[in-house]
């Protein structure tokens, strides 16, 4: 797995985004932003709605994602390219989930929404029409995947990652700056993680930072790539994020994102926390 | 579900009225020759530089912010390679308010 592999910049999309066979999908969390304006071609997931079984907390089943996946006309061998606001945490947790559900062609265009819009390139829209399929999921692979045993099993064990910003790892904030301050029960982190927020891995307009300076942040930080890693934040998406990178980008061989995150481990009974800012 | 149970841009601006609460709020408006920019973003840094949120701003130029009492700095990113920082000091239960000129 190389970049070229996960990753297109614009110039690709732009050369692409009238072949049927590839598929730009733009994942929001607030579709709004794709209803004022998306990329021409695009078609929207909604991370809330599409992805998010409504009874259970948890992603849809292989039924679920099979009859997604053939209503909005993706095919199995279909090249699917995300991009999405957030410089690209929920077209990262999209992908990630196409990879759980064994989607073999899938990538990421670099900066997402954010650089595409901050370099004034076309945005319509018209919603575009795809024709049906019958898609076929595979069962999910739950190797890329951590629930809450295997997270607690791994401290002072596996890398854990908590990719939330010094403020919410420390226990000052319980969720990101732009929402309310509302969450788990408890704020804080998971005892032996290290604190390497995912912006850390982007640039400024969002697309991600070289090989060489990625392995540099997280090998400085105290991950020891010849273990296994755990990422997590508050609700999984950031984390899968640092997944992409660790697991796509770097071709760590066994990385997880924990998808509970945060919102699940802080509420969690009997469980050990760690106040404080990373040593 | 509500709002806040993702990670998610809100929609941009800050139409919605704010309850500031307990909550310690950065709210601004950011211009370029005196009109709203509609297209860009804003986000917050925390006192030693490092990213802590990003929203799209709102078709007024608007943002906001649920921060925690101290100092932040807003930076404002925008088509043309228009930018602008400005810092801002945070109290809970009060409306930090942010004008920014690019």
């Amino acid at each position: 797995m190389s970049r070229s592999d996960v990753l297109v910049d614009a110039a690709w999309v732009e050369s692409h985004r009238d072949d049927p066979h590839v598929v730009l999908v733009e994942v929001d969390e607030d579709t709004a932003a794709y209803d004022k304006g998306h990329i021409r071609n695009a078609i929207k997931l909604d991370w809330q709605k599409d992805l998010q079984d409504h009874v259970r907390r948890d992603f849809v089943d292989k039924a679920g994602f099979e009859a997604l996946l053939s209503e909005r006309g993706i095919g199995n061998d279909d090249t699917v390219v995300l991009y999405g606001g957030n410089n690209n945490w929920f077209a990262a947790y999209a992908y990630w989930y196409f990879k759980i559900y064994g989607h073999r062609n899938v990538k990421l265009l670099d900066g997402g929404r954010k650089k595409w819009e901050l370099e004034s390139r076309e945005l319509v829209t018209e919603v575009p029409k795809r024709a049906a399929t019958h898609y076929t999921a595979s069962d999910p692979d739950s190797s890329i995947r951590a629930l809450r045993d295997e997270v607690v099993a791994a401290i002072g064990t596996w890398n854990l990652v908590d990719v939330r910003s010094p403020d919410e790892f420390s226990g000052k904030l319980l969720a990101p700056a732009h929402l309310p301050q509302e969450s788990a029960q408890r704020p804080g982190h998971i005892p032996s993680a290290r604190n390497i927020p995912w912006s850390k891995a982007a640039n400024e307009d969002g697309t991600f930072r070289s090989d060489d300076d990625l392995r540099e942040l997280y090998s400085g930080a105290g991950v020891d790539f010849g273990k296994d890693t755990i990422a997590y934040c508050r609700i999984g998406e950031r984390s899968a994020h640092t997944w992409f990178v660790l697991h796509e980008l770097l071709g760590q061989p066994n990385v997880k994102n924990y998808d509970g995150s945060w919102t699940e481990y802080g509420s969690l009974v009997a469980v050990p926390i760690e106040l404080g800012a990373a040593s | 579900m509500t709002a806040s149970d993702g990670c998610g841009a809100p929609a941009g601006g800050v139409s919605a009225p704010a309850d500031v609460g307990d909550q310690a709020v950065v709210q601004g408006r950011v211009t370029h020759d005196g009109a709203p920019v509609a297209t860009g973003y804003a986000r917050l840094l925390d006192s030693g530089g490092d990213f802590v949120a990003e929203v799209p701003l709102g078709s007024d130029g608007g943002f906001r912010f649920f921060a925690a009492p101290g100092t932040w700095t807003v930076r404002v990113l925008a088509p043309g390679g228009l930018s602008g920082d400005q810092s801002v000091t945070a109290d809970t239960g009060r409306l930090a308010a942010v004008e920014l000129a690019l």
